[in-house]
Parts: C-alpha cells; sequence; structure tokens
C-alpha cells in the first residue's frame, strides 16, 4: 500500500546570512519516515529537535536540503498542487485569520482557498462548531476568543477543508485540561472513521503521544532516534515494573522472598503516620497478587498502592539521556 | 538617587529607541532614509510654488514657506513618535505590558524613546534648511539669525509638542489603532490653521480665530523671526499689511504665550495620562492588541 | 473539491476580497481616518495656491492629487507590505499551503482593497471640491472611466508586485513602505503637473503607473489646463498605462514565484523574528 507520508533520508540545513547570525543548524538530518495510510502518526522531541521543519517540508512550506520527501505519493517539491489538495495543517498557538471578521467568516474564507462551494463549507462549519461547542461563538469577532476558543477555531479550519492528510503542530500547546481534552477527543474520532485519513502530530507531551499515536518516532537533533509504537517503544527500556504499598499495622517483613517473580523489596518506616512504605522491584507483574495477599495475612492494613511502568520520557532519557522538556 | 534612576531609564530607553529606529539597515541607507522623506516633502512645495512663479525662489513668501514647512516636521515627527512608542510597543513587539509593569518612570521611558525621535528629526530638518539655502536660495542669514530668540523658542515649542505627544500618548492607551491617526489629525489641524506653508490671513475668519489660539502658530511665527527675520520684514513691506497676522504681537509676548501654553499642557497631560491610565487598567486596556 | 482549478482559484479571490469589503462596514471609524485626513494636506496646499494667487486648476489638481494618494497608501501599506503582515500574524503559511495560485490572494486583496479604496477617494474628492469650488468637467466620462480603469489595473498590478518583492522582507518593509511616500508623491505630481520636473525626470517616473494616470485624469476632467500641464497626449498615456498593466502582471507573477522559491530555500518564508 502506498504511505501516506514517505521520507528519503531528508535532510534540512539552515545557513545563517551572515557568520555573526549564527552558526549552520541541521534541523533534519537524514531523516527515514513511512507513515501508512489511516495512522495516527506521533513525532515526539524536544523544542528545536526537527519537529516543525519536517511539517514545514511536508506542507511544501520549506524545501529539503537534500533527500526526498513524499506526500499521500506526490513530491513535495514538484507536486506542489496535488500535495496541497489533500493536506491541512493546524499548529498550536496559531493566531490566524482576521480579528475584524466573525469566527464563522473566517472559516468561510479559508475554506474559499480550497474551492469548496460556499453551501457545503458553511454546513460544515456548522457541524465543526457545534462539535467543539463554539456554534454560540459562530457570530463574534475572533478578537474576543479566549485562547481555547481560538486554538478549536483552528482546528476547525484545518479539517473544514476535508483533507486526507493533516499535520498537526503541537496543537494543545498552551491550552487548558479541558481545550485540550476536547482537541484530542476530536482527531481520534476523526481519524478512526475514515480510514484513508493520515494524522501526523508533532508534540513534546509524552502522554499526549503516548494516549493518540499508533506509532511514534522519537526526534532530537534532527535525527529520528526510534519509530514504533509506543508500547515497543516502552519494552525497549530494561526498566522492571515497581510496586510501593504503604501499609499501616506491619509488624515484621517476613516471608516475601519464596514469593515466584520478586527480584527484591525494602522497607522504610514512616514514624510520624505510623506507616510502612514497601517498595518491591517486580520481574514478573504477576506477583502483585501475592504480595498483596501476603500483606493482608500479615495483618496489615494496605493504605495505598502504586505500580510504576516505564513512560515514553524513560524511552527519551535512555535514547537521548536527558529528558524531555 | 530617584533622579538618576530616572536618568538611566531615559538613557537605556533612548539607546532602545535609537536601535529600533535604525537597526533595521546600515548606517549609510539610514541616513539616506532619514534625508529623503523630508527632502522629497519639501521639493513638493518648492515644485508648487514653481509651477505658479515660473521658476523663480528667491523671495520673501518662499523663504517663508520652506522654512515653516521644514520646521514643521518637528510637530509631525515628535507628536507621531511619542504615541507610536505606545502603539508599537503595545501592537507590533507586544512588550507594552513588560514594560509598564517594571519598577521605573513610565513618563521617562517615553521620554527616552521620544528624545532619539526629536535627534533624527533635528538631522531632517537641518539638511532640509541646508539645501534650502544651497539650493534654492532660502534667505537664511547666520550673522543676522536672532540666536537668543530661536533658542527658547525651540527649547518651549520641542517642550511643548512632547508634552501634547505625550498626552496623545495617554489617549492611545484607550483609543488602540486609532491613536496614529488621532495624531496625524491634530498635525494636520496645525499644518492647516497655525501658518505653517502659507500666512493665516489668506484662512476664512473663523479658522483664523481658531490660529490664533494654538501654540503652534506662535511657535512658527517665533522660529520665523529668529531665522530669517530679513524675508520676515521683505513680506511685510511687499505685502502691504500685517500679512502674517501676527505682526502686532512682540517676541516677548509670544515666549510668554509658548511658556503658558508649556505649562497648561504639561499639567493637561499629566491628567490625561493618568486618567487614560486607570481607565485603561481598569478596562483592562493595557496589553490590548487590535489584530490589525 | 471537485471544481475546476479556475473556479478553485476564484472562490479564493472572493475568499480573500471579503475581509476587505466587509471592513469598511465593521468599522466606520475609517471614514475620519481615511477620508478626512487627506482633506488636511489638501487644505494645506489648496491654501498655497491660493495665497499664490495660482490658477484655478491647479487648486483642482491638488483635489484630485489628494484624493488619490488613497490608492498609492493602499498600494504601499495594504498591498506591498500585506504579505509581511500576513507573515506576521500567521496567515502566510496558511495562504501558502492552499491549492491555488498565490496571485489569487494578491488578485483578492487588490480587488477588495480597490473597492474600499475608491469609495474613500471618491468622498474625499467631494469634499475637496466641495471646500474649494472645484469645477470638474464630465464631458467624456467614458475615457474617464477608461482612463481610472486602467490606471488601476497597472497600480495594483505593481502592488501586486511589490508585495512579493516584500515577502522576504522583516521590520524594513515598514520603512520602505514609509520611504515611497513623500518621495512618490513629488515624482508622480501628485499636487502639481508632473510635467514641469522637466520631460525626462516625469518619464522616468512614469513607471509608476498613477502618474500617467493622474496626468490623463486631470487633462480629461480640467482640459483648460492641457496647453500647460499636459505631459503626453491622451492617447499615448493610455497606450502606455495598458503596457504598464501587462508589464507588472507578468512581473508580478515572477517575481512571486522566485521569492516563494527563495523563502523556501531559506526557510525565511515563515519565520518571525520581529
Amino acid at each position: 500500500m502506498q504511505p501516506a507520508v514517505e521520507t528519503q533520508s531528508l535532510t534540512r540545513v539552515f545557513r545563517p546570512k551572515r557568520k555573526k547570525e549564527g552558526s549552520i543548524v541541521t534541523a533534519l538530518d537524514s531523516v527515514d519516515l513511512r507513515i501508512n495510510k489511516g495512522e495516527l502518526f506521533g513525532v515526539l522531541g524536544p523544542n528545536g529537535a526537527g519537529k516543525t521543519t519536517l511539517l514545514k517540508i511536508l506542507s511544501t512550506l520549506l524545501l529539503p536540503t537534500s533527500g526526498k520527501a513524499y506526500v499521500a505519493g506526490f513530491d513535495v517539491e514538484k507536486d506542489l498542487l496535488d500535495v496541497r489538495k489533500r493536506i491541512n495543517m493546524v499548529s498550536g498557538g496559531e493566531i490566524s485569520g482576521y480579528g475584524l471578521l466573525t469566527v464563522r467568516e473566517n472559516l468561510w474564507m479559508f475554506s474559499q482557498f480550497y474551492g469548496i462551494k460556499s453551501k457545503e463549507a458553511n454546513a460544515r462549519i456548522e457541524e465543526l462548531l457545534g462539535r467543539f461547542g463554539l456554534t454560540e461563538k459562530a457570530k463574534e469577532k475572533v478578537r474576543t476568543l479566549s485562547t481555547g476558543q481560538r486554538q478549536k477555531m483552528n482546528v476547525i479550519r484545518g479539517f473544514v477543508t476535508n483533507p486526507e492528510i493533516v499535520f498537526l503542530d503541537e496543537p494543545t500547546l498552551g491550552l487548558d485540561v479541558n481545550a485540550a481534552r476536547a482537541v484530542r477527543d476530536f482527531i481520534v474520532d476523526w481519524i478512526r472513521s475514515d480510514r484513508s485519513r493520515t494524522v501526523l502530530l508533532t508534540t513534546h507531551y509524552m502522554m499526549e503521544a503516548d494516549e493518540l499515536c499508533d506509532r511514534i518516532a522519537i526526534i532530537d537533533d534532527g535525527k529520528i532516534l526510534a519509530c514504533d509504537t509506543p508500547s515497543n517503544l516502552k519494552r525497549m527500556v530494561k526498566m522492571n515494573t515497581t510496586l510501593t504499598l504503604s501499609v499501616a499495622g506491619l509488624n515484621e517483613i517476613a516471608g516475601f522472598d519464596t514469593i515466584q517473580g520478586l527480584n527484591s523489596y525494602s522497607q522504610t518506616k514512616d514514624v510520624e503516620s505510623s506507616t510502612t512504605k514497601l517498595r518491591f522491584v517486580l520481574e514478573d507483574e504477576s506477583c502483585v497478587s501475592d504480595i498483596v495477599s501476603k500483606v493482608v495475612a500479615e495483618g496489615s492494613k494496605i493504605m495505598s498502592l502504586q505500580k510504576t511502568e516505564p513512560t515514553l520520557e524513560d524511552v527519551f532519557i535512555k535514547l537521548v539521556g536527558r529528558g524531555l522538556e | 538617587m530617584a533622579v538618576m534612576n530616572d536618568l538611566k531609564v531615559f538613557k537605556d530607553s533612548a539607546w532602545l529607541g535609537w536601535q529600533m529606529e535604525a537597526n533595521w539597515t546600515d548606517p549609510f541607507l539610514f541616513l539616506t532614509y532619514s534625508i529623503v522623506k523630508p527632502i522629497a516633502g519639501t521639493l513638493i512645495l518648492v515644485l508648487m510654488y514653481m509651477v505658479v512663479t515660473g521658476g523663480e525662489t528667491g523671495n520673501a513668501f518662499f523663504s517663508y514657506m520652506y522654512v515653516g514647512n521644514a520646521m514643521y516636521m518637528f510637530v509631525a515627527e515628535v507628536l507621531f513618535g511619542v504615541t507610536w512608542v505606545i502603539h508599537d510597543d503595545r501592537e507590533h513587539y507586544m512588550t507594552l505590558k513588560q514594560v509598564y509593569i517594571a519598577p521605573m518612570n513610565f513618563y521617562m521611558y517615553i521620554m527616552g524613546r521620544s528624545a532619539i525621535k526629536i535627534a533624527i528629526t533635528s538631522f531632517g530638518v537641518l539638511v532640509t534648511l541646508i539645501f534650502g539655502v544651497m539650493a534654492l536660495g532660502v534667505d537664511i542669514d547666520l550673522a543676522a539669525v536672532d540666536w537668543p530668540l530661536l533658542a527658547a523658542s525651540l527649547v518651549l515649542g520641542l517642550a511643548c509638542i512632547c508634552i501634547l505627544g505625550l498626552a496623545l500618548g495617554g489617549v492611545s492607551f484607550l483609543t488602540a489603532k486609532h491613536s496614529i491617526g488621532i495624531n496625524e489629525g491634530l498635525a494636520g489641524v496645525f499644518y492647516v490653521l497655525s501658518g505653517v506653508v502659507f500666512p493665516i490671513t489668506i484662512l476664512p475668519t473663523w479658522a483664523q480665530s481658531v490660529s490664533r489660539i494654538l501654540p503652534v502658530t506662535y511657535w512658527m511665527e517665533a522660529i520665523r523671526r529668529a531665522i530669517e527675520p530679513g524675508a520676515m520684514r521683505e513680506l511685510a513691506d511687499t505685502s502691504g499689511f500685517d500679512v502674517t497676522g501676527m505682526g502686532g504681537i512682540s517676541d516677548l509676548t509670544m515666549m510668554l504665550y509658548l511658556l503658558v501654553s508649556v505649562g497648561a499642557f504639561f499639567v493637561m497631560s499629566i491628567g490625561v495620562f493618568r486618567v487614560a491610565d486607570y481607565i485603561a487598567r481598569k478596562k483592562g486596556k493595557v496589553d490590548w492588541t487590535t489584530a490589525y | 473539491m471537485t471544481d475546476s482549478y479556475l473556479m478553485r482559484n476564484l472562490r479564493a479571490v472572493r475568499g480573500r476580497a471579503y475581509p476587505r469589503l466587509i471592513g469598511s462596514t465593521r468599522e466606520p471609524s475609517w471614514f475620519v481616518f481615511d477620508v478626512i485626513l487627506p482633506l488636511f494636506t489638501i487644505a494645506g496646499y489648496a491654501y498655497v495656491y491660493k495665497f499664490l494667487d495660482a490658477r484655478a486648476e491647479l487648486i483642482g489638481y491638488v483635489v484630485l492629487g489628494g484624493a488619490m494618494t488613497a490608492f498609492w497608501l493602499n498600494i504601499l501599506w495594504s498591498m506591498a507590505s500585506q504579505l509581511y503582515w500576513e507573515k506576521e500574524i500567521g496567515n502566510l503559511p496558511l495562504y501558502l499551503m492552499a491549492p491555488i495560485s498565490r496571485m489569487s490572494i494578491l488578485a483578492g486583496m487588490a480587488v477588495g482593497g480597490l473597492f474600499e479604496t475608491t469609495i474613500q477617494a471618491a468622498m474625499t474628492l467631494a469634499i475637496g471640491a466641495i471646500a474649494f469650488n472645484v469645477v470638474f468637467s464630465l464631458a467624456s466620462p467614458v475615457m474617464l472611466l477608461v482612463v481610472f480603469v486602467v490606471t488601476m489595473i497597472a497600480l495594483y498590478g505593481m502592488g501586486m508586485m511589490f508585495a512579493s518583492l516584500y515577502l522576504l522582507l522583516g521590520r524594513e518593509a515598514y520603512h520602505l513602505s514609509a520611504l515611497m511616500m513623500e518621495p512618490v508623491y513629488f515624482a508622480s505630481g501628485f499636487y502639481f503637473p508632473v510635467r514641469h520636473l522637466g520631460f525626462w525626470a516625469a518619464a522616468g517616473a512614469s513607471v509608476i503607473p498613477i502618474t500617467l494616470g493622474l496626468d490623463a485624469l486631470r487633462q480629461i476632467i480640467f482640459p483648460e489646463g492641457i496647453a500647460e500641464d499636459a505631459f503626453l497626449p491622451l492617447n499615448t498615456e493610455i497606450a502606455l498605462l495598458s503596457g504598464l498593466c501587462v508589464v507588472f502582471m507578468v512581473l508580478s507573477r515572477y517575481a512571486l514565484r522566485y521569492m516563494e522559491y527563495l523563502g523556501k530555500t531559506t526557510g525565511r518564508l515563515t519565520l518571525r523574528w520581529q
């Protein structure tokens, strides 16, 4: 099957006009990616990793220094119109449109650049405004919108043209929990409702990438360091799961050595709260029930229980040697 | 200590103003830019004059018109410049809120930024006057210039315009994108009614009454008397009547009027600025952008 | 999305023209600032002519020239520097990413700008004419319309070319536009007949379409001044303006293509750095 997006040794180098204005920056360094139709693909990396540069090249706004990039099978350098007919892009913190136009008028205006008939465009706009709870704001000028409402409008702008492939550049940047949730839910619903659709999402929010994406590419300094499903990526980290229990009424810790799958354990007494914190390092997660049964059998009361698994941040640290933020 | 702080704010904001005005290009291009605009603006009047007189420029009215037009640059540029500080910081650089909440004298900040505008304008005025004398025979004799009158009128006039600009700067907190238009409007009123390029006596009587209460009218007259006393005498002689409409007013009276205007505008501008500042904070307009 | 490329572009023109068409009804304050402000300059220059006891048609020239400044200002601030502003406010990448010709965006800006500016200029002209008792000759309305249309096509073609050339500019865009105000008012003879600049200077200034356009309009509505003030015969000016229409349309297309390529190569097309 033809991939939705494909890059081959994609490289982009930025050279300053004058030497004193800075040094040469390699924003993308031989990037090879293959994103399938129907995929919600994430590119995870810190600020300055090359995420936005990648999207700019794919959306025909920037030329690569070397290498090739194809969107829906079309060359982003040569087949501009064919690429553009099939894509749209939404960026976080975007303030597009004109302040003196209303929300509906701004959305209609952008739809006209894609040649959508007004009647059809207006129907889609109404539907999407309703989906995002912005119907009441339709007649208000854009300048009156809050940050969250504005970004919802931007998302609608990106989807109202019914693109095959959508590039989302940090779409939830600066949004509160509810607004971010609304945007994420919409993205998932949109792609799941038609398997010919594709989303390429860049983010530096690990949870967002983990939650939304079918596959994730981890990028740093312009290089793709790893590319797989979130669960496979996490398996790359040779980190054991840990189980931490806070228990009351525990007199003596003994007899855990016999539990199969337990690597090691330790305890810390908290005199102030009269509780004991038990930390178990697991080799096999199936031993959790044995541990809990044993603690309860000792006559202790479990106050809290926490299981810790590797995160994408752990993956990133393993690959890059530093945190994501 | 407070004075030292204010001076530092003035100096630093003047430096910032210079960077914002000039660092978009190299110094030579900036110099050219600073000269071409005023010279071209002046040449429009020169050509208009020559179309009527068939090329003649060596008479008193030409000098009257030329000097007035050159000095008017101060009015237009300084009025515009002071308000532009607030407009530019808020709308384009979006730094007004950071400046506003900084523990410093905000007036000094604006004055520092505007000082650079005055310096650049002074350069343009000077070049225009030199061009007029050298190329077009504008009647300015350095030996005949009344230097004390020139110095006094320059100081008082510029102070008056700056303070007026400050009041408009306050208003621009509330008017957002129209602030520049308001300034240009006021500068336009001065251009037509203050005897800048023609004597006010050509205006309808009602307009002349308005002219006589505008400080710029007196400033223009005072500057001309100081810079081109010969041309002013000749204009009066050839016209055969009080053509400027200011003949009966002594230099001292004019200076006094300018001094009173400075005081009145000072009180007014502080008042306007404070009220505008209060309303802006009340309505949340300090960091308002209009998405132009 | 099944419509032809032409239909898509026509819709894009309409879409981009819309904010400008609707803008004047949304913010009526434009009347004060865009109609009244030019009247101060007109009044200033008209009184200079009056004081000099000049021919009546010279005052008419000032009123017409003052009204026509609206078009030049629109070219500088709403055409030439518009793509720069669009870049600053984040619209430019969205325009460039759309499956249309960039010329449609520029054409939309031009159509909308021309419409709103024509209204402004007409109002300034009317008020100026009443204030200074200017008498227009409307003996050749068709010719008047032809000259106006040809001038505007050439002028907005030039504006579209400027818009492309400004595309990669930063803060200097503002200064460049500011620099092209007074010098062009002078060179194009907005307030005096351009013929008095001398033949070669006037010929050089004729690269700016409004120079010939203004001269031609003056010949039509102030025929009493033709003998003394006309630069070239009216038909010659119309022919030259028609040539400028073609030249600027072609140049703007090439300029846009070249600047877009340059911008995509250097990465400055979507970069905001002010």
